[in-house]
């Protein structure tokens, strides 16, 4: 397998992930347009899958396994469970006044587009990222820490502090969701009955 | 070569999202999710080829399961009214 | 690797693509739910197994074209399956199939317009 760095590729990278940006706006513009609930849901799975694809392109191939099981399947899931008890049509509310709420929006997109255009590219190898910290880390892992893999040591030792804060967070989540959303398994008659209405306990 | 290909299947990934857009109803729209799915593998195995790495199939292999593992949470849910426990309208048995 | 090997796999995967386009553009243009799955079923059976049929032939008997095969013989079994259930969802929703001038006799329900659910 021969690896071809040449010009051309990196014009079918940017082209891909503009089409693939481009995707994701219009999903997201009908995610807002749509009422109906469950095509929301699942027009947001599709969202993440393109996000997970563009990372791909990006050459990040952890995150984007964690962004397809997350988003694409657990967050789908999640979301179907929650319209068990809500209603699954979007109310309209009219009336509101949303020409102001657009300028500030504009704004602020335009005020932090404006702040990027400081930053280095990307990949860029004078990038302050890559002369202080990153050699530091490729250098002294293999001493310091022992564990072959580079990024499984950022990840376990140089930074185990955000390893610790992401466990605490996804913890709770779990928690939250059970003690919202679990309840215990219902036998087929019930659930029958419960849907014709006949049971007089509030299961 | 691989570019025409590519580009090839993005043009279709456009077209089957205007269906899940358009889609008049909630049906169409899962179908139009799970096609776009199987060709989000078929651009990752691609792309694999066309930079010379195909070391990244894994992922899509994990992508077919998890469009997979959707669209029959979806199309069961749509269709009964309670994920763990469908009320069931024929007699064939579980999906 | 020989030429005639290259053009051959280079052949499988243009069909493949312009197979994907068919189901692409049925998938647009046909007019009910149903019909259009049989269009989904083009990109899913025809469209993925000649491109990745493609790529076996690119690729040796390595580690890459195991993992190219458990794709194809996973989407294999799994897209007829998604199709089944989503097809037993769409009657169980009350959508009804767009059938004209046709002699099997089809369940109407008569508060329905064809093509529409009721969510």
């Amino acid at each position: 397998m021969k690896l071809k760095i040449n010009d051309g590729e990196f014009v079918i990278e940017t082209l891909i992930i503009m089409v693939l940006l481009s995707f994701m706006l219009i999903i997201g513009l009908a995610v807002a347009h749509i009422r109906n609930l469950f095509s929301v849901v699942i027009l947001t799975g599709i969202f993440s899958l393109i996000g997970a694809v563009i990372y791909v392109v990006m050459d990040a191939v952890d995150v984007a396994f964690t962004e397809a099981a997350v988003g694409a399947g657990v967050s789908t899931v999640l979301l179907l469970s929650t319209l068990i008890l809500v209603d699954s049509k979007e109310k309209v509310t009219p009336g509101l006044n949303s020409f102001v709420a657009f300028i500030l929006v504009t704004l602020t997109g335009g005020v932090l587009i404006f702040g990027t255009i400081d930053m280095p590219k990307f990949g860029d190898f004078k990038a302050p990222i890559h002369n202080h910290v990153t050699p530091r880390y490729l250098t002294k892992s293999s001493k310091e820490i022992g564990i072959p893999n580079v990024v499984t040591s950022v990840l376990a030792s140089y930074r185990g502090y955000d390893t610790l804060g992401e466990t605490f967070v996804i913890f709770t989540a779990a928690i939250g969701v059970l003690a919202i959303i679990g309840r215990g398994r219902r036998k087929p008659e019930q659930a029958i009955k419960h849907a014709k209405g006949e049971t007089f306990d509030d299961t | 070569m691989y570019e025409i290909l590519i580009i090839g299947i993005l043009l279709t990934m456009g077209l089957v999202l205007i269906r899940a857009v358009i889609g008049p109803s909630v049906f169409d729209r899962i179908l139009a999710v799970n096609v776009f799915g199987t060709l989000t593998v078929i651009l990752i195995c691609v792309h694999g080829f066309f930079t010379g790495r195909p070391d990244f199939l894994d992922l899509a292999l994990v992508y077919a399961l998890i469009s997979f593992i959707g669209t029959i949470a979806v199309s069961k849910y749509v269709a009964f009214s309670d994920v763990k426990n469908p009320i069931r309208h024929d007699f064939f048995g579980d999906i | 690797m020989p030429v005639i090997l290259e053009f051959l796999s280079w052949l499988l995967m243009f069909s493949g693509l312009v197979f994907c386009f068919i189901g692409a553009l049925g998938l647009l243009k046909l007019p009910d739910l149903f019909s259009r799955m049989h269009a989904a079923g083009i990109i899913d059976t025809l469209g993925v197994g000649l491109i990745i049929s493609g790529l076996f032939i690119q690729t040796g008997f390595t580690l890459v074209f195991a993992k190219l095969l458990m794709v194809l013989v996973f989407i294999f079994f799994a897209s007829p399956t998604a199709t089944h259930a989503l097809a037993r969802a769409a009657i169980n929703g009350r959508v009804l199939p767009n059938v004209k001038n046709s002699d099997v006799p089809v369940p109407v329900d008569n508060n329905l317009i064809s093509g529409e659910t009721q969510n």
